[in-house]
């Protein structure tokens, strides 16, 4: 029985590679914009040279070593946007984050919910979702460990949905 | 009984954990002869530097270069459902083979990725992997030793500045004519 045991044991183990976070069911999807950016490309990115003179360059440089993963997930569809609201509901139950802002803005509805690290303005995780209604709905997931204020460096760089939205509530910090 | 269960367990193992994975490199010189396919091997000589002043840096970023393979699939009316089965394909193979995925990115029927293979910052291997339903799909491996970022940038400078060996990507040219 015991062999058995250990036997079952090392079926899982393959699977635990495989670990799935809770939005990776949005990836690969006709109907879902994404993008993804993974701890080693921040890695790598980090790695790069850049002019030493270029302040922005360099803050941006500084901000994409302290990032772990970036998703963006947008879509218009009406199915999939309710899915991901469902989604990102199930996912604030079993990782509950703090509520740091909600808009109401022409219909549409965006939460940032952030989780804090040492000190109050270093974060460890940031979810935003909006809730399109009729436009679009995006999820925007950022973990690593990064400060508030380095978020508008990064609005402005890649161009993120929701960007003003973001810079309002590094403002409110 | 309890031999058997064991010899059970044992069977099930083998095949959860140690498939004979197809790896990146089989499937280029499978799909070398498929009709769909359309297959360039491109060597560091491709990049004519012998009228440049090469910096240190720019040597060495050469010399991490190993080589270039690059294979394309060309989307038709005919060869619809041979589309999703590859791209299911390489899609798997990049997810199984230990690659590290950089970046992903999917917009509507289009999509690309960049995956690596190595270690921390040094690069053995590099994927760059984009698909379009209406022309197809194209996975360029790039094999080096220790291709670092800067290395990698260093090149792409490179390439703006020598003279390219276009007799190299003749047979790119050809399928893109064809169409």
């Amino acid at each position: 029985m015991k062999k058995l045991f250990v036997a079952f044991v090392f079926m899982l183990i393959p699977t635990m590679f495989y670990a799935q976070t809770a939005f990776t069911k949005f990836e690969d999807k006709t109907d879902i914009s994404s993008v993804i950016v993974n701890k080693k490309m921040f890695q790598l990115m980090g790695q790069m040279k850049m002019d030493p003179k270029d302040k922005d360059a360099q803050q941006y440089l500084n901000l994409v070593k302290k990032l772990d993963n970036l998703k963006v997930f947008t879509t218009s569809s009406a199915k999939y946007a309710s899915e991901m609201k469902t989604t990102v509901d199930g996912y604030l139950k079993t990782n509950p984050l703090d509520e740091l802002m909600r808009i109401n803005k022409n219909g549409s509805n965006v939460k940032i919910y952030i989780k804090q690290g040492a000190t109050p303005t270093q974060l460890k995780e940031l979810l935003m979702f909006i809730d399109g209604n009729k436009t679009e709905t995006v999820i925007v997931s950022l973990t690593g460990s990064f400060d508030m204020n380095d978020i508008s460096v990064l609005t402005d760089k890649m161009n993120l949905p929701g960007g003003p939205e973001l810079k309002k509530a590094a403002a409110k910090k | 009984m309890k031999s058997t269960i064991a010899l059970l367990a044992l069977a099930t193992l083998l095949f959860t954990s140690c498939s004979s994975e197809p790896t990146l490199q089989k499937y280029f010189v499978n799909k070398a002869e498929d009709k769909n396919f359309m297959a360039i091997d491109i060597s560091p000589s491709f990049i004519k530097t012998e009228k440049l002043q090469l910096t240190q840096e720019q040597q060495t970023a050469l010399k991490s270069l190993k080589n270039v393979n690059v294979i394309a699939f060309k989307a038709t009316d005919k060869n619809v459902g041979a589309y999703e089965k590859e791209l299911g394909d390489v899609k798997k193979i990049l997810k199984n083979n230990s690659y590290e995925e950089l970046i992903k990115f999917n917009r509507g029927a289009m999509g690309a990725s960049i995956n690596t293979k190595g270690e921390g910052q040094n690069i053995d291997e590099l994927i760059l992997f984009a698909n379009d339903k209406a022309n197809g799909f194209g996975v360029v491996r790039v094999t080096g030793e220790n291709m670092t970022p800067n290395n990698v940038m260093t090149i792409v400078g490179l390439l703006q500045k020598a003279n390219l060996d276009m007799e190299q990507l003749k047979p790119l040219k050809a399928m893109i004519e064809r169409k």
